[in-house]
């Protein structure tokens, strides 16, 4: 009597073992389709379609999942049959690095050319200012500015 | 200005970006070349079609074959099926140079054969799996889908659309000629 419980215990924790599993292979296999394009539309993920390819995509990745394949492998497989094309992000390596980090780069270099063009607008404004501030006409100079200014005056 | 070298690297800019959208509106964006070509031929196995048996890519090893993915509900494939039945007489039965293999997918063998006796096709005919396994394998975007296999299973090539009969004389060419396997 104790055992056949024990066994019926046994038969139920694998049981929701199983359950688990399979929601968490549904997951995966909803993860992975979300980040491969349905071959047949337009700009659609595999997750989001109900194409006959999608369809058999999203199976095939649940039948690699199964048998125990990582993502980076079934990704593979599909970049194999159908080229980068179908990832709908580039890969995070090679080539792909490139568009990864392009547009970062690009921001950065335009936001340093548009930091650097306003430090030197500061510094020479800066300057400016403390050129004013500083009287660097001689006595000379001036009394000839004054002369020469009210000569204009009187005409 | 001419001699800023600010204004060279806008122009530069510019010029590249118009550059792109112009080669970009030249290129079919649909369509890439299959990374199958040069490599190996994927494996398959497919159930034959009215009494014909199972086929798989062992039994073809020695022979080049022309391999067509065609389904009933396929409009375009009715415009190659007579030019796929007339290659299978010329190219198979009385050259023997190929064989043409056709493998209909997303379909149920009552509708495959009622379209193979419709369009008078006489050559090996098999289904896919429902799960698409030969479809997926060679990665195709629709139906029609052809692909050039060379006798020792190489991917020769891959012709996305209806094939035509000047194509299939080029492909004859090309495993006939002095470089064919």
């Amino acid at each position: 009597m104790r055992l056949a419980m024990l066994g019926t215990m046994a038969v139920l924790a694998a049981a929701c073992a199983w359950a688990l599993s399979g929601e968490e292979l549904e997951r995966r296999v909803l993860e992975i389709s979300s980040e491969l394009r349905c071959p047949t539309c337009q700009a659609i993920s595999v997750k989001d379609s109900e194409a006959a390819f999608s369809r058999q995509i999203r199976g095939k990745v649940r039948a690699m999942l199964a048998e125990g394949k990582t993502e980076e492998q079934i990704k593979d497989f599909f970049v194999s049959r159908y080229g980068e094309w179908i990832l709908r992000a580039p890969k995070k390596r090679g080539v792909g690095l490139i568009l990864w980090f392009l547009p970062g780069g690009a921001i950065l270099f335009v936001g340093g050319l548009v930091g650097l063009k306003l430090y030197r607008n500061a510094r020479s404004r800066e300057a400016l200012e403390a050129g004013a501030a500083e009287d660097t006409i001689s006595e000379a100079d001036r009394s000839r500015i004054e002369r020469d200014l009210r000569r204009f005056e009187e005409g | 200005m001419l001699s800023s070298w600010k204004f060279w690297a806008v122009l530069g800019g510019i010029a590249v970006v118009v550059g792109l959208f112009a080669y970009g509106f030249t290129v079919d964006p649909n369509f890439v070349q299959s990374p199958l070509v040069g490599g190996p031929a994927p494996p398959f196995r497919v159930a034959g079609l009215d009494g014909r048996p199972p086929l798989s890519l062992n039994d073809l090893r020695g022979t080049p074959v022309v391999l067509n993915f065609w389904a009933s509900w396929c409009v375009a494939c009715r415009d190659e099926a007579a030019i796929l039945q007339e290659a299978h007489l010329r190219y198979e039965k009385e050259a023997n140079v190929l064989r043409v293999v056709g493998i209909a997918i997303q379909d149920t063998p009552e509708k495959a054969v009622a379209f193979a006796k419709r369009f008078g096709k006489t050559y090996y005919l098999g289904l896919d799996t429902p799960s698409g396994e030969a479809s997926l394998a060679y990665g195709l975007y629709g139906v029609p889908e052809t692909f050039l296999l060379a006798a020792d299973g190489t991917v020769l090539d891959k012709r996305i659309g209806p094939v035509t009969r000047a194509g299939l004389a080029e492909w004859v060419a090309r495993i006939s000629g002095p470089d064919s396997e």
